[in-house]
């Protein structure tokens, strides 16, 4: 394919987008507010295979359910405030249990139930039907009052004819686009007719997360769980963390292993560690929600072509973080470039590939921070140590609280990791607290 | 309402969200209840504008780092989400446009303090035509009042 100059969306340009998960709707949300500015009008059309009302695997997109304190804040910006009904746990705080103890961590910064947690379909099996709202059907909904249009159809074929793609499903045509926009996450089967085009487009590599939800009650949840994110660092075989998240009546467990098994999950709920935080008596039911989705662990190569664009997952993401943080900044980036440059391959390779290149570089520093918090853990004295300088910040330092605002930004996503590890290596705190160490009882 | 569910800061009534004269660069957007922008002159309090859920508010601060105005004041239980400077800057640095939705609702108040000056101007000279209305009516009074007098 031939690199083309001077391609513009004009007035009534057509722009699809294959997927209705985060980042198509943030894109097709952000594309018609910018156009409505620019005094143009655009035919947005999402096309997404899933309902989201949906309970279990088959209307979910399957993910842990954090939005950030970045994301929280810059939707608020925007005029999307989460509202109680998607919103299933306003979170405060972290708490990390590791063999030495527990520890709460709470942001020296805002004091405030800056974190949410949601559901991405119609909630767990097994859930009160309509109790929950999804949030990706709650995106959706965004989108269309913005005036987009959502089809529940599946893209299975993709051709570029003349210089324009052009969609079908089931061997019909359904529209040729002067944009056409891939925000279908990571899903081999449609990566594959990006890829079988030519353009140079190969889907991001990806591993195996293991996850459930259980159902423990929200007075037991609010009691033992609080508003806190659980971070269980317990040297489990074969398990890098496992985090539990409170929604409502149910917490959601999920777990990074070595390989994808439900067994890590109910060998999990017998650890001594997280026994103590489950009701008396408590036993895993035979059967609970559960999934193996697949997790980014690479980039995309050359997410974009004449009049064609990726983003989300399907393009870059943050490290083991944020992955629907990272969705809202490439289709932001990608709506600004069609709309203000262009929508030729040099027009995205100029203006929206330097954005995913500053996601890439950053997972680079991410990978050393969590090699780091792997090396803490596994060593005893270190994380004995370390565990002790974060008590002792929490329970004495209400200003200066260096460790636990790395640990806070880390797992939160809430900074990039640059900028996590450029205080990583500040010595004046460092020494202080190694002083102030040896001063501990 | 489910209150698992909601984010930010809970204020109760009246409580002082923003205190007018303060140096704080913090932004709010309230998630939930309502809010009082009160100015308080010579121990008379009045109502700047009244705000709701969405509304953004301390957004002044944010660009010019000055005192705040003005003081903020929660109307029954109120969630405000706090937006942290510092996060934000980065944020209008890297896309400007998140910066669009403050810009629209600054440039809304101004056209709300505009129509509201020019209908306080208004209201200033009907009251300055009254009185001179008055004024002459009252030199005719005197007028007559003087040649009635000399008549007799
Ligand atoms: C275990 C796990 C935990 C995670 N936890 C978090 C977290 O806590 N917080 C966070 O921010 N991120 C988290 N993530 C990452 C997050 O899920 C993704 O980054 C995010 O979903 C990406 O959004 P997306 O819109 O790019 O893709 P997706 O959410 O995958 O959406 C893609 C959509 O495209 C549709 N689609 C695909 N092909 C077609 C087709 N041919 N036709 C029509 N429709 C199609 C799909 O049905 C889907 O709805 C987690 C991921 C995993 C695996």
């Amino acid at each position: 394919m031939v690199a083309a100059k001077g391609l513009i969306l004009k007035d009534g340009a057509r722009v699809a987008i294959i997927g209705g998960g985060p980042a198509g709707s943030f894109f097709s949300i952000f594309a018609s507010r910018l156009a409505q500015d620019l005094g143009k009008s655009l035919d947005v059309t999402i096309y997404e295979r899933k309902t989201f009302d949906k309970q279990g695997a088959a209307g979910c997109n399957m993910c842990a359910g954090v939005i950030s304190e970045s994301l929280v804040q810059s939707l608020a910006l925007e005029g999307i405030n989460l509202p109680s009904s998607v919103v299933q746990s306003g979170i405060d705080s972290y708490y990390f249990h590791t063999l030495n103890g527990s520890i709460q961590i709470k942001s020296s910064r805002l004091q405030q139930r800056g974190i949410a947690t949601i559901f991405r379909g119609g909630g767990p099996l097994g859930s009160h039907k309509n109790a929950i709202q999804s949030f990706d059907e709650f995106l959706l909904q965004k989108s269309v009052e913005d005036g987009v249009t959502v089809k529940h159809i599946m893209v299975d074929d993709i051709n570029l004819e003349g210089d324009k793609p052009m969609l079908y499903s089931g061997g019909k045509i359904l529209q040729d686009c002067d944009l056409l926009v891939g925000a279908f996450g990571i899903k081999a089967n449609t990566a594959k007719n990006f890829e079988k085009l030519g353009i140079g487009y190969k889907i991001p590599s990806t591993i195996k997360a293991t996850q459930s939800e259980i159902e423990l009650g929200s007075d037991w949840i609010t009691k033992r769980f609080g508003h806190s994110i659980h971070i269980f660092l317990l040297r489990i075989p074969g398990v890098k963390f496992v985090s539990v998240i409170p929604k409502g009546n149910f917490i959601t467990i999920s777990l990074l292993a070595k390989e994808p098994n439900i067994n890590y999950i109910k060998d999990f709920l017998g650890h001594p560690v997280m026994k103590k935080m489950l009701p008396p008596g408590f036993k895993a039911p035979e059967k609970f929600c559960h999934c193996f989705p697949r997790i980014n662990i690479s980039a995309a190569k050359k997410p974009f072509a004449n009049r064609l664009v990726f983003i989300g997952d399907a393009s870059s993401a943050r490290l083991y973080k944020d992955g629907i943080g990272s969705a809202y900044i490439t289709s932001k980036a990608a709506v600004h470039t069609a709309l203000l440059q262009g929508v030729g391959e040099e027009d995205f390779k100029k203006h929206y590939l330097p954005v995913c290149k500053t996601l890439n570089r950053d997972n680079i520093f991410g990978q050393f921070l969590f090699f780091l918090n792997d090396l803490i853990s596994c060593v005893s004295p270190l994380s004995k140590s370390h565990f002790k300088m974060i008590q002792w910040e929490q329970n004495c330092l209400q200003k200066d609280s260096h460790y636990s605002d790395i640990l806070w930004d880390m797992f939160t996503g809430s900074r990039f990791y640059k900028d996590v590890f450029l205080r990583t290596l500040n010595p004046w705190p460092i020494i202080h607290h190694w002083v102030q160490l040896l001063h501990l009882p | 309402m489910s209150e698992d569910g909601l984010l930010g800061r809970l204020y109760k009534n009246g409580e002082i969200i923003v205190e007018e004269g303060t140096r704080s660069r913090t932004m709010y957007v309230i998630q939930s209840g309502k809010v009082n922008v009160v100015k308080n002159e010579g121990g008379m309090e009045t109502i700047l504008a009244s705000l709701g859920e969405g509304d953004i508010f301390g957004e002044m601060s944010l660009f010019d780092a000055s005192p705040r105005s003005a003081t903020v004041k929660a109307i029954g239980e109120t969630r405000v989400l706090v937006i942290e400077h510092e996060g934000l800057l980065k944020k209008i640095k890297m896309d400007p446009t998140l910066a669009f939705r403050i810009i629209k609702q600054m440039s809304q108040r101004i056209r709300d303090l505009n129509s509201r000056l020019s209908a306080a101007q208004r209201t200033i000279n009907q009251a300055n035509n009254i009185l001179q209305q008055l004024n002459k009516n009252k030199d005719i009074s005197i007028e007559d009042l003087d040649t009635n007098l000399h008549s007799e």
